[in-house]
């Protein structure tokens, strides 16, 4: 017997990585305890860590349209968002500090280094506040679409546990978007030039979340372990299919002239450019440096907050 | 810093049930981050919070022993067995 704090790893071992597979093939979860192989492990952690990092980035960029957001109950609904996202990122570095590979603190310090991942759509700015209802109606449904596939099978059991509160809670934020966007689409003339502006600039940001296509066959292990239930393609041609219609109907444009729908009626978008995504992820994008910056700048000013708990 | 594992639990018949954990500097801050994480919608009406070190963990062979036992259980079958075979002799 011993106590949880303890963390031994007495749970299930596997001989090899076909022994593991064939766990998972058969419906098993991994839980902490358990002997998971290395690559699972680090793998894992790194999707999480990456996901929490998503979380805190998206959380600093709601809360600083707070004083922005116009009348009380949009401030409020911000207000809400902000906390959701940042409790997100509590939940989900709980869980990434559990499986043992970095402490919190070190995550913390290595995103605000630079030397850590977050989603693409964190590193663009946000200029007007129809950019901010755009995020909120673009990029929030394909942060939705893409971790509701995770949750869907996602064989490490605290991750999908969190997991699905945080859908549950994005869910919400999906609804607050498409009322936004109702109120800039019914709106003046210079509201839907907003909308329409804002539209031209987070289009592709969020066709890119879904990120390029899976590697080919099982080569992904993400897939291969149903961490990831629907490979990068599948779930990206999803989102154009619901959203080209939606966005048409309120009589927007989408910045995609190669944009046609085939003989079946499926919506296709043209060839897609995957340099700004890559320039992203080595944190070059747009806004990436003052984003970064005035989140390490907020982790410098709390230090005495920290330290003084500790005491 | 303490770890603590968070657990709610609703109003009516349910049992408390585990919904995460957290670090905190002390009791009162660990119940206030477990409120503002894990309670924001009224989730649970009861919370508990548990020092991880306090959480006694059994050993996996200790919980195995209860898996060889199958007379524990009755499914019937053998009632129905015996019913089907009493029916089969009458006809």
């Amino acid at each position: 017997m011993h106590t949880l704090a303890d963390a031994p790893t007495d749970g299930r071992t596997w001989s090899d990585l076909d022994d593991f597979q064939a766990f998972i093939d058969a419906g098993g979860m991994v839980e902490p305890g358990d002997d998971m192989p290395d690559e699972f492990r680090s793998e894992v952690f790194r999707f999480i860590e990456f996901h929490a990092n998503s979380e805190l980035m998206g959380g600093l960029t709601e809360r600083d349209w707070i004083p922005h957001a116009p009348g009380l109950r949009l401030k409020q609904i911000f207000l809400a968002k902000t906390q959701d996202e940042i409790g997100h990122a509590h939940l989900l570095y709980m869980v990434a500090a559990d499986m043992g590979v970095k402490t919190r603190t070190e995550m913390l310090e290595q995103l605000f280094d630079g030397r850590s991942r977050f989603h693409n759509v964190f590193h663009y700015k946000a200029v007007t506040w129809a950019d901010q209802v755009a995020i909120a109606f673009l990029v929030d449904a394909a942060a939705f679409a893409s971790q509701r596939a995770v949750f869907a099978e996602c064989t490490y059991g605290p991750y999908k546990r969190v997991l699905k509160r945080i859908v549950a809670e994005e869910g919400f934020h999906m609804r607050h978007g498409e009322e936004m966007l109702l109120r800039l689409a019914t709106g003046t003339d210079t509201q839907r030039v907003m909308f329409q502006d804002a539209l031209t600039r987070w289009w592709w940001p969020a066709v890119h979340l879904f990120g390029p296509d899976s590697p080919s066959g099982d080569t992904d292990p993400l897939i291969r372990w149903k961490i990831k239930s629907q490979r990068n393609e599948v779930l990206r041609q999803a989102y154009v299919q619901k959203y080209v219609p939606l966005l048409h109907g309120y009589g927007f444009d989408i910045p995609d002239n190669e944009l046609h729908q085939d003989a079946d009626g499926l919506w296709q978008a043209g060839s897609i450019d995957w340099e700004p995504l890559k320039a992203t992820m080595r944190n070059g994008g747009p806004d990436s440096a003052r984003r970064i910056a005035t989140a390490a700048g907020n982790w410098a000013d709390t230090a005495w907050v920290r330290e003084a708990l500790e005491q | 810093m303490n770890r603590y594992e968070v657990f709610l639990k609703k109003l009516g018949r349910d049992e408390f049930r585990h919904a995460g954990s957290l670090d905190a500097a002390d009791p009162e801050m660990a119940v206030m981050y477990a409120r503002e994480t894990h309670n924001r919608r009224a989730e649970g009406s009861e919370m508990w919070l548990v020092d991880r070190r306090h959480v006694l963990v059994a050993d996996p062979e200790s919980m195995a022993v209860n898996d060889q036992k199958p007379h524990r259980h009755n499914d019937g079958s053998r009632v129905a067995a015996r019913r089907k075979e009493n029916r089969n002799s009458e006809a």
